[in-house]
């Protein structure tokens, strides 16, 4: 039996979309915070409210355990809301840990859900829930052990849990403290009415005119809505989406009505809005400043179980609403507070919020898969029609003319394409963050992890497989390489270890370093190791640095002889390889004893459009990707040629000697271009070796799409032979690719 | 084209049918289910570092696919592609391979015909990629194994 309500199931993508952005943002404050040791009032404003909408979708979604636990993780940032000071040097560190530990449990069992579908079965947070709550008691200075919550947070689990049930019958809501409707009276004019409607089929519209409201919170001396505290009652949905959200506000003093008009047009799913303060304010106006409820619409926040809204006694089934002695601090709850907020550090928050909110929306990924295989068979189609061999030998200036249109309109296209399936790295970065912190922990490291260019984009593709091999260096880099503390210090480097995560866009390709400050890799020992295992091809004082360290990244290979809880049973380096192997990249490792270790991952930008160059060999035509080429150039008389005793040719150029392959040779093709006269040379290099390729003719420049071989020719190793793929060219013929890279290491 | 490649027949009317071909004077036979496509000779680009049967490869409607020379798998000396000439591109195990074969004879029942085990063979190579000998009518057809005529890669 699932436990999804049947109801509930279309939606559940949605919240697990939603949800893990959420926990993504979470971590990312947490670790920030932790770092700079203080939270910040903004930090905990935005982590209780995470954890509110958690708290309100997972109860949606009938989810109690998830919601149980946001709910307490909650009650503790509500204490410290109320009182930051709570928060000292003692507790600080536990407080993290917990909502770690809490944002871990989340993520499981988002995970678990993922993975089960409807055979998903909720985990239980027991222990965790009680550990948090006996953190908040201490915060409140109350004796640490209660076992049972104290009789407050004891109401709201049960309203948590089952918040589409009037649980709280006394429509109790914080708002009817007299503060607001003081004010409110004393600026009735200032009050602003705005209806607004979401966009249709966007789901969850409860929830969503709650995160309007969260984001208006900052900048609004007074808010109220109708209906009232929509988060906690689905069945308003549909209300809001007959009559939309009526959202009733006073700008704070710190806050311009343009700037909560922009919040509420870049919020996201919203279909349009109208002002409609006449419409409500005269009525208003009318009628006695304390005493608005006299219309049906009420602006005033204390009547609204009134006329308009049959459901409005459901509506006030909001976890807050129980009576609150303590500090229980609603979102709704702080108007009166929201100015000072907003004054101290809303700009900041206000920033963030119209950063994160552009109209962003979320496709599935297979439909721009779609989209990006589409465009590379317009591609081979538009060079089909232009290139035609029909249309040889005739006049058609018109005919080119449009050609070129087309042909710079599909560049665009593909541009648009292309920038659509790029994310950047931030977010895997980011994950990184966690690990080190996580490491630090348990291996009684100082280890700092510097991020340098997270804004790199890459194609979704490439940041989904990246993720993995970073973990598995960074966790090499914090076991093996950085010493313990002690170990540094004695060495004469400060106590803390740094590794070093940067990405930078390079030509045509994205380059990613992980360098650590640790104790570099010891040539000996791998070289012993690798001879015990029976892995080396030659006499060992043979192999030179790269090669040495090139053989960690062999399955099975590691120098540590036992194998910890984080790395040493040899996977991790084969799956750094294997993973990048699937993206096209390379991975090259440098390192110096006592200094450090540096990986460095070349990865090219896209995979699956080219420029290239194609070169014919008698009726053999191949594409050399542009990034490899340095320059091609005919030979000319006073150009030197040189042939050592092996028999090889050279070619000297500007002074410096280069070999030339003849690529009629190399791969057999009987053609008559011998002659070194005859044909032309392309200049390419790799990152460790230049070489001239001798062909018979250059065609031309051409933009290709990438399409891999066949399986069956896959025991024939042909990426070895130095080719990456094949292409279909204008007239239908097909271009094999070649891999410079993998070309200049064979021949 | 036969009618039988008409979409619409099934899978099941397929088992049991034969399409023949012809490379020197012997007529081989392939299963019908493995068979997608027959088409015209047409040009093959080459791809460097594959065995000599391996003739390279054909762009079949944006796919890319392989083609191998029966003759030359089967060590029997090549000949030029003429009009006759014929692509089977078949799939086995979702990996489509276009055979090359001297002329496509017709698609035969073999499930009524009489059906021996195979003799000795004078040319080991060819009898590896055999299945079965059939008689039809008043002549044999000699049933290749396409799983064991694509797996090996031991050809070199």
């Amino acid at each position: 039996m699932s436990v999804f309500d049947e109801s509930m199931i279309p939606m559940l993508e949605v919240f697990i979309y939603e949800t893990t952005t959420l926990l993504d943002q979470l971590d990312e404050i947490l670790l920030e915070a932790e770092k700079e040791k203080i939270l910040t009032d903004d930090n905990i404003n935005e982590i209780f409210r995470t954890m509110h909408t958690i708290k309100g979708s997972a109860a949606m979604m009938g989810l109690t355990s998830i919601s149980t636990l946001a709910h307490r993780v909650e009650d503790m940032f509500s204490i410290l809301r109320e009182t930051p000071s709570k928060m000292n040097d003692q507790n600080r560190g536990h407080i993290f840990d917990l909502v770690f530990q809490a944002s871990d449990f989340f993520k499981s069992e988002i995970e678990a859900i993922q993975q089960n579908g409807d055979d998903y079965y909720p985990a239980d947070a027991g222990s965790l829930i009680v550990e948090i709550e006996q953190e908040g008691a201490e915060m409140k200075g109350e004796a640490p052990v209660t076992p049972k919550p104290q009789p407050s947070p004891a109401a709201q689990p049960a309203a948590a849990q089952a918040p589409d049930q009037p649980a709280q019958p006394e429509p109790a809501a914080p708002e009817a403290s007299p503060t607001p409707a003081a004010e409110e009276a004393a600026s009735e004019n200032g009050l602003h009415y705005v209806r607004v409607f979401f966009e249709d089929g966007c789901q969850m519209e409860n929830i969503r005119a709650f995160a309007l409201l969260s984001q208006l919170k900052d900048s609004c001396g007074f808010l109220e809505s109708e209906p009232h505290a929509p988060e906690t009652n689905m069945a308003c949905s549909s209300d809001i989406v007959k009559n939309g959200f009526l959202v009733m506000f006073r700008p704070a003093p710190s806050s311009s009505l343009e700037e909560i008009y922009s919040i509420i047009e870049n919020a996201m799913n919203i279909k349009s809005y109208e002002d409609v303060t006449e419409e409500y304010g005269t009525v208003s106006a009318g009628v006695a400043p304390a005493a608005p409820a006299a219309s049906s619409v009420q602006p005033a926040p204390a009547s609204a179980p009134a006329a308009a809204a049959p459901s409005a006694e459901a509506k006030k089934a909001q976890p807050q609403a129980a009576p609150q002695p303590q500090p229980q601090p609603a979102p709704q709850a702080a108007p009166p507070k929201a100015p000072q907020r907003a004054g101290g550090a809303g700009e900041g928050g206000i920033g963030r919020n119209a950063l994160g909110k552009q109209s962003l929306i979320s496709v599935n990924q297979s439909k721009l898969d779609q989209l990006m295989a589409l465009m590379g068979e317009i591609v081979i189609a538009e060079s089909m029609v232009t290139s035609n061999p029909e249309l040889k030998g005739l006049q058609l200036d018109n005919f080119y003319k449009s050609a070129r249109q087309l042909r710079k309109l599909t560049n665009q296209l593909q541009d648009v394409i292309m920038s659509t399936r790029m994310v950047s790295l931030t977010g895997v970065f980011q994950k990184m963050n966690r690990i080190v912190r996580d490491m630090n922990k348990n291996l009684g490291k100082e280890v700092e992890l510097v991020t340098v260019g997270g804004e790199t984009e890459v194609d979704k593709t490439i940041n989904d497989v990246l993720g993995d091999p970073f973990m598995h260096m960074i966790r090499n880099s914090m076991d093996h390489g950085i010493e313990s503390p002690e170990e540094r210090l004695a060495a004469g480097k400060s106590e803390q270890g740094t590794i070093t995560l940067s990405a930078q866009n390079v030509g045509g390709e994205i380059v990613i370093s992980i360098a650590d400050d640790g104790r570099g890799l010891d040539r000996n020992k791998i070289l012993e190791k690798a001879e015990r295992n029976g892995i080396l091809t030659k006499p060992a004082s043979d192999y030179s640095d790269k090669e040495v360290f090139g053989l960690i990244m062999l399955p099975g290979f590691s120098t540590n002889e036992t194998a910890t809880e984080y790395s040493g049973r040899g996977v991790g380096m084969d799956v750094v390889h294997k993973n990048l192997e699937t993206v096209g990249g390379n991975i090259s490792i440098d390192s110096k004893a006592g200094e450090g270790t540096t990986f460095t991952i070349k990865i090219p930008l896209t995979l699956a459009i080219v420029d290239g160059m194609e070169i014919a060999v008698k009726h053999d035509t191949f594409t050399i990707p542009i990034t490899s080429i340095k320059q091609s150039f005919k030979l000319s008389e006073d150009t030197q040629l040189l042939t050592d005793t092996d028999g090889s040719e050279m070619i000297m150029l500007r002074g410096d000697c280069y070999p030339i392959i003849r690529l009629h040779e190399v791969y057999g093709i009987d053609t008559e271009v011998v002659n070194l006269e005859d044909g032309i040379f392309v200049q390419v290099e790799n990152e460790n070796k230049t070489a001239c390729i001798f062909v018979d003719q250059l065609i031309g420049e051409q933009q290709v799409v990438v399409k891999s071989f066949p399986p069956f020719l896959n025991r024939y190793n042909l990426k070895d032979a130095g080719f990456s793929g094949c292409t279909i060219r204008g007239d239908g013929s097909i271009s094999l690719i070649l891999d410079i890279n993998n070309f200049l290491n064979k021949f | 084209m036969p009618e039988e490649f008409n979409p619409a027949t099934t899978e099941d009317d397929l088992t049991g049918r034969f399409l023949t071909f012809y490379i020197d004077n012997a007529v081989y036979g392939i299963e019908l289910t493995h068979v997608i496509d027959i088409i015209s000779a047409q040009e093959v680009t080459n791809v460097p570092s594959t065995p000599a049967y391996v003739k390279g490869i054909i762009n079949l409607r944006g796919s890319i696919v392989p083609v191998i020379d029966v003759r030359l798998k089967f060590n029997i000396p090549e000949r030029e592609y003429d009009d006759h000439t014929c692509f089977i591109v078949v799939d086995i195990d979702d990996m489509q391979v276009a055979i090359v074969v001297d002329t496509v004879d017709e698609v035969v029942n073999l499930d009524n015909q009489v059906t021996a085990s195979l003799p000795e063979f004078n040319n080991v190579n060819t009898k590896e990629y055999l299945r079965s000998i059939s008689k039809v009518d008043n002549h044999l057809v000699l049933n290749l194994d396409c799983e064991k005529f694509l797996e090996d890669g031991n050809g070199f």
